[in-house]
């Protein structure tokens, strides 16, 4: 009887050497089981073929932040800050898109975009948490800019609504604005190139497709116009020869 | 150098979320291929595996290293593909694309492959899917685990809580019902299976 368990690890190679060298004394005397090898490699040969799709992935889990609540209600620095929480936070519920166009800007709202509402499917229940997975860049790109930006904002509310030393002033907060819309444009020509990255290999595949069609198709052409010629030669000797024989 | 699986754990456990992320960065394809081929869709494969490493997140302070993080990983995501065939109650989908996009197959072609081997690779990929979409959840389970992430028996028979033995037995069912399945000669160019059924015709004559 042979052993199945032994022919197995043989296989993956994931067996003892006594075993293996037991197993290896029963091949030679077991065509039964020397076909069975020969097949299971076979099988995975095939299965080697068998590889998932690129996948989108990119996930980070992240801790939400909380603005701290305590000493922010100070008059000047209050206010402002206040106010940068209040416009996050509409965004963040909101869920605000603004984005800038040929014919002007437009703002969108909703959750049911891209990977959002994918997550929503799952009923909400793991993302009920302060952690959460945001979904790959690749994915949902705009999506993502746009969290990134309320992600900023966020982070600058918390870092302007932190207790006592740091007093923030009009000019200071000018100058974070600023310095996120550099980086947020800075990300976006990154992006721009990536695409532009992108277009250029799908066109040069494009291109290397077309170049091997046409080559395809010239040696086929070519091969066609050899075996007329051919074709041609032999009709010639042929009526050479037989106008010879006449001639004689 | 980079660090272990182990060197990052315990500094996340210490709570620095970036070791975390390297951890994640370093096993979500595995963990993606793994969903993928287990429940055959890529979407769903997508959320399991995000939900696992969020899941892991949750219970790193549980993880008393008695097992390898991967293979806790592993089990984490073999647990939510379990629940996922549960709650759709159907078999694994073979997910495969409709028709062949040569455009498409031009850039995926390494330098040495033809487009013909190509299409030909894709043919007998898709009838793999297939065939390991009929095969039942635990000897599917039993070859991906050891065909595609290479893992040991033992391993396997841990992961899965059954003996060595059952291990064995699963993956060789599984394997002979593949083989059955891969040596059709219906498939265009022939799988590796049919091809040698032919050679041996071929040998014999």
């Amino acid at each position: 009887m042979c052993d199945k368990d032994l022919l197995v690890g043989y296989v993956y190679d994931d067996i003892t050497d006594i075993d293996r060298g037991r197993f290896e004394r029963h091949l030679r005397e077991c065509a039964a089981c020397r076909a069975e090898v020969s097949s299971i490699r076979g099988v995975r040969d095939d299965l080697a073929a068998w590889i998932p799709p690129e996948p989108h992935l990119g996930c980070q889990v992240t801790q939400a932040r909380r603005p701290s609540l305590r000493a922010w209600w100070t008059p000047a620095l209050g206010l402002a800050a206040a106010a940068v929480i209040v416009l996050a936070a509409a965004l963040a519920i909101a869920n605000v898109e603004v984005t800038y166009t040929a014919s002007g800007f437009s703002v969108r709202t909703g959750w049911a975009r891209g990977d959002a509402g994918a997550n929503a499917r799952e009923g909400g229940s793991v993302r009920d948490g302060n952690d959460q997975i945001l979904p790959a860049a690749q994915a949902a790109p705009a999506a993502l800019t746009a969290m990134e930006r309320r992600l900023s904002v966020l982070e600058a509310a918390a870092r302007s609504a932190a207790p006592s030393s740091q007093r923030v002033s009009d000019t200071e907060i000018l100058r974070r604005v600023r310095d996120l819309l550099s980086q947020s444009e800075s990300r976006q020509q990154q992006e721009l190139a990536l695409r532009i990255a992108q277009v250029i290999r799908d066109v040069d595949a494009q291109r290397l497709a077309d170049l091997s069609r046409i080559q395809q198709g010239l040696g086929r052409i070519d091969a066609m116009t050899t075996a007329e010629a051919a074709a041609h030669r032999d009709l010639a000797n042929y009526i050479l020869t037989s106008s010879r024989t006449q001639q004689k | 150098m980079p660090s272990s699986d182990e060197e990052l754990v315990a500094r996340a456990m210490g709570g620095d979320m970036d070791s975390f992320n390297q951890l994640v960065l370093r096993w979500e394809r595995p963990i993606h291929a793994l969903a993928y081929r287990v429940i055959g869709r890529e979407e769903d494969a997508r959320d399991v595996c995000q939900e696992t490493f969020l899941r892991a997140y949750r219970a790193l302070p549980g993880f008393k290293g008695q097992a390898k993080f991967s293979s806790w990983l592993y089990r984490i995501a073999l647990n939510l593909c379990r629940d996922w065939i549960r709650r759709e109650r159907r078999a694994p989908v073979a997910q495969a694309p409709e028709g062949v996009d040569l455009i498409e197959l031009a850039s995926e072609a390494t330098p040495t492959e033809s487009i013909e081997d190509l299409v030909a690779r894709r043919e007998i990929a898709r009838a793999v899917a297939r065939a390991m979409a009929e095969l039942p959840e635990e000897q599917r389970t039993a070859i991906i685990l050891k065909e595609y992430h290479g893992l040991t028996f033992q391993e396997i028979a841990d992961l899965l809580d059954c003996p060595l033995s059952t291990v064995k037995t699963r993956l060789y069912q599984g394997l002979t019902v593949l083989r059955r399945q891969l040596a059709d000669p219906g498939i265009p160019n022939g799988t590796a299976l049919a091809r040698r059924g032919m050679d041996e015709q071929a040998d014999r004559t």
